[in-house]
């Protein structure tokens, strides 16, 4: 047992309904900011968000008709497997039901991909079902770059590394293609209720 | 040692343990993407669901560490030049 | 055999703590066992609650090796989770774990020889520190120059000491202050520039090692402009300092 340091608490709050934490999380009151590379800084006139793969025809939205699309608040909590948690998070987006509406495909899991070269893979049904949003805006303000700007995945039922910073497609795959963390020994789901963190898990 | 009859890890211990010990700031790396050689030390770290560690020359991964619980997984692309002793 | 040293956490009880600036504090620490150190090398600390939980932070090591008592100085972030306790709450006799000491490619020994440039922004001031430490315990007079950074003169870490170390014996010091100036200052102010530079440091030709230690936009900065300034990428080192929290 390493020595205990004495009136040391980190930074956890106790008046929190714990049923809202998952198992080995802790609540932070800031947004830390991690990733998996350099910040990349797409202008907007040449942002574009995509669906393809097995799809019979590619769908493809500039920024500007992605706005102009049915926009959602909502307001969630989200789980980074690095054990911190927060709660009532305010995203605007466009859901990924909006994007998919009417798409035909064999299909059963998609590939997020980005700027920077980022991937992450997820079952096509984690993106229905009012489970997913292309999101822009957080807290009411414009997503800052850090934090994955100018638009982001937001799938916020799952560990925070599958909503992927710097979205620009997704990919319909018949088959699961591992993205990069689940490529490097992450669960392949990455439930928090199920703490399904590693391969292992 | 003769081809039919190879050794194990535990035959050349010794050797991996120089390869696992080197100090790991000096250690350079050449990166297979574009060829430059830098120490472990000047690479980019990043702090994802893991540490990613990326040339500084073309950003390519050099580097992949997950922290588990018990264990760290540890994913190497490219050469390590480890000084020795 | 090979020492396990670096990697094994030891226990490390607070002895001293010193007030720095009203935001920053060095502890000085007992650490039994402690294998030695280079100056320029850092510690990681780990603090444990009494439920369990447990936040680590990398810290630079601020005393030269030839001091018995390791200190570290700590500057408080804000909104930090870690540096608030270490500088508001800790006292002497309390205890955290430490590791160490890591980083052999920031480091300089009196052997290494100069002449030196060290460029320093806020906290990173203090594995610089541990170098000019180690320089004055060796009686070494390599030509050595320093320019540090801070928002004020409040925040300048070292002051005093520096003010004692040089101008002697080799070493030059070089303050600027990005904030606010003191009463009747006439050194630099404002971030640091290309020019300032080319007013404290040696000429490229005469083949100085750099070290440059602060934040990452300082840090990228500083190296940039010295790359540009004819210096030897080779011999320039660079400390990034940033969020460590795991």
């Amino acid at each position: 047992m390493p020595p205990i340091s004495r009136g040391f608490r980190g930074r956890r709050h106790a008046d929190v309904d714990p049923s809202r934490i998952p198992p080995g999380q802790y609540l932070t009151p800031d947004f830390p900011v991690l990733s998996a590379g350099p910040t990349p800084r797409t202008p907007l006139d040449r942002w574009t968000f995509s669906i393809d793969g097995e799809i019979d025809e590619v769908r493809r939205w500039t920024w500007d008709e992605l706005l102009a699309l049915p926009q959602e608040t909502v307001t969630v909590d989200i789980h980074c497997v690095t054990k911190w948690s927060k709660l009532d998070t305010e995203w605007t987006g466009v859901s990924l039901d909006t994007l998919l509406d009417g798409v035909e495909t064999e299909a059963e899991h998609v590939v997020a991909w980005c700027d920077g070269g980022y991937t992450t893979n997820l079952p096509l049904e984690d993106v229905m079902g009012g489970r997913a949003w292309i999101a822009h805006t957080y807290g009411g303000e414009p997503l800052e770059p850090a934090h994955g700007g100018p638009a982001r995945l937001l799938v916020p039922h799952l560990y925070f590394w599958k909503s992927a910073k710097w979205v620009r497609g997704i990919t319909l795959t018949v088959e699961d293609r591992p993205g990069f963390w689940e490529g490097y020994g992450y669960h392949n789901y990455g439930d928090p209720w199920r703490e399904q963190r590693y391969w292992s898990d | 040692m003769s081809d039919d009859q190879p050794l194990d890890g535990n035959g050349v211990a010794g050797l991996l343990r120089e390869v696992l010990a080197g100090d790991p700031t000096t250690t350079r790396r050449r990166c297979p993407d574009c060829g430059d050689e830098q120490p472990l030390g000047a690479h980019r770290a990043y702090r994802g669901a893991g540490i990613v560690l990326r040339c500084p020359s073309c950003e390519a991964v050099a580097a992949v560490i997950a922290e588990q619980a018990s264990e760290l997984v540890v994913h190497l692309r490219g050469a390590l030049l480890v000084a020795r002793a | 055999m090979t020492s396990r040293a670096p990697i094994t956490w030891r226990v490390a009880t607070v002895r001293e703590v010193v007030v720095e600036t009203p935001t920053a504090r060095s502890l000085v620490l007992d650490v039994p066992g402690w294998p030695g150190h280079r100056a320029g090398q850092h510690v990681d600390v780990r603090l444990t609650a009494e439920d369990g939980y447990q936040a680590q932070r990398s810290y630079s090591i601020a005393s030269a090796p030839e001091t018995p008592g390791l200190a570290i100085t700590v500057q408080v972030v804000p909104d930090g989770e870690v540096s608030p306790y270490l500088v508001e709450e800790v006292r002497p006799g309390d205890q955290l774990e430490l590791r160490g000491p890591i980083g052999g490619f920031f480091t300089w020994r009196v052997e290494d020889g100069g002449p030196l440039l060290l460029v320093a922004g806020g906290s990173g001031l203090a594995p610089l520190m541990a170098m000019l430490r180690h320089r004055a315990a060796q009686g070494s007079t390599v030509d050595t120059r320093l320019l540090a950074s801070a928002r004020t003169a409040r925040d300048a870490l070292y002051r005093d000491e520096l003010e004692r170390l040089g101008p002697r014996d080799g070493l030059r010091v070089a303050w600027t202050f990005t904030r606010e100036t003191p009463p009747g200052w006439d050194g630099f102010t404002g971030r640091v520039d290309a020019e300032k530079l080319a007013a404290v440091a040696p000429p490229p030709d005469a083949g100085p090692r750099c070290f440059v230690c602060g934040p990452t936009p300082f840090v990228e900065t500083v190296a940039d402009l010295l790359v540009h300034a004819g210096h030897d990428p080779r011999a320039i080192h660079a400390e990034r300092f940033g969020p460590t929290g795991s």
